[in-house]
C-alpha cells in the first residue's frame, strides 16, 4: 500500500478526479434543465423543412469506440427523419460502423413502424471513402447494386428516382473523426451535395469554418447536442442522461486547470524564496 | 527504368484526375469510374496483404520466443478466431462474430477512447499555466468555453453560452481558417511536387 | 473552340473561376520549380524542423529506438501523408547513418509498404542494409483505437528516445502524445488537423503547425526545386491575403466581386 502511495503523483490525482466526475453523475437520477442552442435549432429546422418523401443519405462514419457518444445523437436524428416520413438510405464508410449503423437504423425504423425497402434501406460498407463518395456522385444504383443483406436495390421503392446527389435532399455524416472533410472535398465541392454532420464533441470546432463558408449546412455534436435535440423532439434518450456526467467532468477539468495554476504559482514562489 | 515508369504513371494519372474534374465527356467519365473501381479493389486487396503480413510478423515473434510472445499469441488467436467464426457462421446480427464484435471489440475500443478524458485533463493541468499575458488569454478563453458549453453554463448566466459561442465562432474559427488556407496551398504544392516528380518517396 | 466546349456541355462554366485558380497555382509552382536562375532563399527558422536531427541524435546516444507514425486520419493519397513520408526519408537517412533503430507502426498496409521501401533505401544508402529489420514497419490495425493501442503498446514497451508524429491525426493524437510524454521521449509533431494541434502543442516538445509540415522537406533538402516551390506557395499566399483585404473593402464600397474572384 505504501509503495502504491509513493508512486502516486499529481497525474494520478488528476485521473482519479476525472474518473469520479465522469462516473458518479451517471449513478444519480438528476436531469439538468437546459434550452436548445441555435446550432441545434438550425440542424433541427433543416430536417424539419424537408418535404415528406425526401431522401436522406445517412452515413455511419464512426467506430465502435465512439458509439456511446454518437448513439444518442444518431437515434435522435433518425427519429426526427422517420417522424417527417423521409426516406433514409444508410451506409458506412468505416468497416466498424457498418454493423452498428445497421443496428441503430433498424431499431429506430422498427420503433417508428417503417418498412425496409420502402421507407429505409441499408447499403452497408464501402472501402476507400474517397472513391465511394465520388462514385455515389456518378451513380448510386451502380455503386450499390445490392444492399447490406445482398438483395438487389434496383427494384426497391425507397430508391425510386434516386440516381446521385441531385436527388438526395441532404447527406448526414455521423462521425467521430474527420470524415466530413472528405464529404466536403468530394461530394459538396464536386457534386454540390447538401451536407450536415453529427459529431463527437471533440471534433466540433474543426468544422466551424465549414459552417460559416456554407459547405456544411449545420451540425450537432456531443451529448449536449443530443440532449438539446431530444428536447426539441420532445422525446427522451441517452443525451439527457449523459449531459450531467459530461458537464460535471467539464467543471472538474476547470478545477484541475485552477489547481495546476496554483501548484505552478507555489513552485515559482518557492524558487524565488 | 522502373522509377521512370512509376513517375510517368503518377504524372499521367495526376494530370488526368485534374483534367477530368473540369472536362465532362463519356470517355473521361468511363475512365474515371473505372479508376475509382480499381482504387477500391486495390485497397481491399491491400487489407488482405496487410492481414497476412501481420500474421506472419507475429508468428515470427512467437517462434523467436521474445519477451513479447504473449502479446503476439493473443493477436494471432484473435485474428484467427474472428476469421474462422465469420467464415463458419457469417456476420449476421445474431452470429458469434457479431457477438464478439459487440461484446469484446467495441468495449475494448471504447476503453481506449475513454483514455482521452484522462489525458485531456492531465494535458490541461500542465498546459494552462498562466505565465504570461497570452497564456492568461488562452486560459480565460478555455474557462469561458468549458463552462459556457457545459450544461451548467445557462444556470450561471444566460449570456455565458453565447459568449462561448462567440469565442468559438470568431477568434477560434478565424485562426483555424488561416491555418486551413495555408494547408490548402501546401497540399496543392506537395501534390504538384509529387506529380511532377520533384519530390518522391521512391528512388 | 471555347464556345464549342461550353456549348457541348463538356465544361461546366460554374467551374471557370476554380479552373483559373488551379491553372494559376499550378503555373506558379511549376514555373518556380523549374526556372534555371535561382538566388539562394533565406528561410525562416522553424525550431521543430531544426530539432529533428537533434532528436535522432539524442535517441542514438541513449541507445533507444525512434518511433515514426503518420496518424490514423490519412491514407497514402493525402498530401499530408506524402509530406510525412518525405520527412521519413530524411529521418530514416539520419537514423541509418547513426545506426539508430526506427520503428514505424501504421494503420494502412499501403503506407506500411511505402514506408518499408523508404527505410530500406535509407539503410542501403547509408551502407548498413543488414541493420534494416522488416518487422520494424508494422501494419497495426485499420481501426482508430486499435491503432492507438498498438502504438501506445510499442511506445510503452520499447521506451523510444524520440517520437515523430507527422501526418493527419484525429482522436488518437492526444493518447499517443501523452503516452510519449509519460515515457519521457522527445516528441516532434506536425499535422494539418487544426483541433489536434492544440493537443500536440501541450504534449510535445515541438509542433509543426499546418503548412509547416508541407514545407519541412524544403528545409531538409538541397534540391532548389523543392525550395523554389515553397517560395511559390508564399507568393500565392500573398495574392490570397491581398484579395482577402481588398475584397471586403470593395464590398463596402458597393463592388461585390467575391463570386467572380473566389
Amino acid at each position: 500500500m505504501s509503495r502504491l502511495l509513493s508512486t502516486f503523483s499529481a497525474r494520478h490525482l488528476v485521473f482519479l478526479v476525472v474518473l469520479l466526475a465522469a462516473t458518479i453523475p451517471l449513478l444519480l437520477n438528476i436531469r439538468l434543465t437546459h434550452t436548445a442552442s441555435d446550432e441545434t435549432k438550425h440542424f433541427y429546422a433543416n430536417i424539419d423543412s424537408l418535404p415528406s418523401g425526401s431522401v436522406v443519405l445517412m452515413s455511419f462514419d464512426f467506430e465502435a469506440s465512439a458509439f456511446a457518444e454518437i448513439k444518442p445523437l444518431a437515434e435522435a436524428v433518425l427519429r426526427h427523419c422517420f417522424r417527417q416520413n423521409l426516406r433514409v438510405i444508410g451506409l458506412s464508410l468505416f468497416a466498424e460502423g457498418t454493423a452498428l449503423g445497421e443496428q441503430t437504423l433498424s431499431r429506430i425504423a422498427r420503433e417508428k413502424g417503417k418498412v425496409y425497402g420502402t421507407d429505409y434501406l441499408y447499403l452497408g460498407f464501402r472501402p476507400q471513402c474517397t472513391s465511394a463518395i465520388l462514385a455515389i456522385g456518378e451513380s448510386l444504383p451502380k455503386e450499390f447494386p445490392t444492399d447490406y443483406f445482398g438483395a438487389a436495390t434496383a427494384t426497391m421503392p425507397v430508391l425510386s428516382g434516386v440516381t446521385n446527389y441531385d436527388q438526395i435532399a441532404t447527406v448526414i455524416s455521423i462521425t467521430d473523426g474527420g470524415m466530413p472533410t472528405y464529404w466536403v472535398d468530394y461530394a459538396v465541392t464536386r457534386y454540390h451535395a447538401r451536407l450536415q454532420t453529427v459529431l463527437t464533441a471533440t471534433m466540433v470546432t474543426s468544422f466551424y469554418p465549414y459552417i460559416s463558408s456554407g459547405q456544411i449546412q449545420s451540425l450537432i455534436a456531443g451529448l449536449k447536442g443530443a440532449a438539446e435535440y431530444e428536447l426539441l423532439l420532445n422525446e427522451s434518450g441517452g443525451g439527457g442522461r449523459g449531459l450531467l456526467a459530461q458537464s460535471v467532468s467539464q467543471i472538474a477539468i476547470l478545477a484541475i486547470i485552477l489547481a495546476g495554476n496554483m501548484v505552478g504559482y507555489l513552485d515559482r514562489r518557492r524558487k524565488w524564496q | 527504368m522502373t522509377n521512370r515508369l512509376a513517375w510517368i504513371a503518377t504524372l499521367v494519372t495526376g494530370l488526368f484526375m485534374m483534367a477530368q474534374y473540369f472536362i465532362k465527356t463519356e470517355a473521361t467519365n468511363a475512365i474515371y469510374t473505372t479508376l475509382l473501381d480499381y482504387y477500391q479493389i486495390i485497397f481491399a486487396v491491400s487489407m488482405i496483404v496487410g492481414g497476412i503480413g501481420l500474421l506472419k510478423q507475429h508468428s515470427l515473434k512467437v517462434q523467436r520466443s521474445s519477451q513479447q510472445r504473449g502479446y503476439s499469441l493473443i493477436t494471432i488467436t484473435a485474428i484467427l478466431f474472428m476469421v474462422i467464426v465469420a467464415v463458419i457462421s457469417g456476420t449476421g446480427a445474431t452470429s458469434p462474430y457479431q457477438w464478439a464484435f459487440n461484446n469484446l471489440q467495441a468495449p475494448m475500443q471504447a476503453t481506449t477512447f475513454s483514455l482521452l478524458a484522462f489525458f485531456v485533463a492531465s494535458a490541461a493541468y500542465r498546459g494552462f499555466r498562466v505565465k504570461s499575458a497570452p497564456a492568461f488569454v488562452l486560459a480565460l478563453a478555455a474557462i469561458i468555453v468549458l463552462v459556457g458549453k457545459s450544461g451548467f453554463g445557462e444556470m450561471i448566466s444566460q449570456q455565458l453560452p453565447a459568449i462561448a459561442g462567440w469565442v468559438l465562432n470568431n477568434p477560434s474559427t478565424a485562426a483555424k481558417r488561416g491555418i486551413l488556407i495555408g494547408v490548402g496551398i501546401g497540399s496543392v504544392a506537395t501534390a504538384l511536387r509529387v506529380i511532377l516528380g520533384i519530390e518522391r518517396s521512391y528512388r | 473552340m471555347n464556345s464549342f466546349i461550353l456549348a457541348t456541355g463538356v465544361f461546366d462554366p460554374a467551374s471557370l473561376v476554380l479552373l483559373i485558380w488551379v491553372l494559376l497555382t499550378c503555373g506558379v509552382v511549376s514555373y518556380f520549380s523549374y526556372r534555371r536562375h535561382v538566388s539562394p532563399l533565406r528561410l525562416r527558422a522553424i525550431p521543430g524542423i531544426a530539432a529533428i536531427e537533434e532528436a535522432v541524435g539524442r535517441a542514438t546516444e541513449q541507445g533507444k529506438p525512434i518511433v515514426f507514425t503518420t496518424g490514423w486520419g490519412g491514407d497514402i493519397q493525402r498530401p499530408t501523408t506524402l509530406a510525412a513520408l518525405n520527412l521519413l526519408r530524411f529521418v530514416a537517412g539520419k537514423a541509418a547513418s547513426y545506426g539508430c533503430r526506427i520503428l514505424f507502426p501504421t494503420h494502412d498496409p499501403v503506407i506500411a509498404e511505402a514506408a518499408k521501401e523508404i527505410i530500406r533505401t535509407a539503410y542501403n544508402e547509408a551502407g548498413h542494409p543488414d541493420q534494416f529489420r522488416e518487422d520494424d514497419v508494422t501494419f497495426v490495425s485499420p481501426s482508430q483505437f486499435g491503432y492507438a493501442s498498438g502504438v501506445d503498446g510499442i511506445v510503452s514497451r520499447q521506451k523510444p528516445g524520440a517520437i515523430f508524429l507527422f501526418g493527419t491525426f484525429e482522436g488518437e493524437a492526444l493518447i499517443l502524445a501523452e503516452t510519449g510524454n509519460i515515457n519521457g521521449a522527445l516528441q516532434i509533431a506536425g499535422t494539418d488537423s487544426t483541433i489536434q494541434l492544440s493537443f500536440f502543442i501541450v504534449a510535445c516538445d515541438y509542433t509543426l503547425i499546418g503548412e509547416e509540415l508541407y514545407t519541412a522537406s524544403a528545409y531538409l533538402t538541397d534540391d532548389h526545386r523543392v525550395q523554389s516551390s515553397m517560395y511559390a506557395q508564399d507568393l500565392i499566399r500573398a495574392v490570397l491575403v491581398t484579395l482577402l483585404i481588398l475584397l471586403p473593402i470593395l464590398a463596402m464600397l458597393g463592388v461585390n466581386l467575391y463570386k467572380e474572384i473566389l
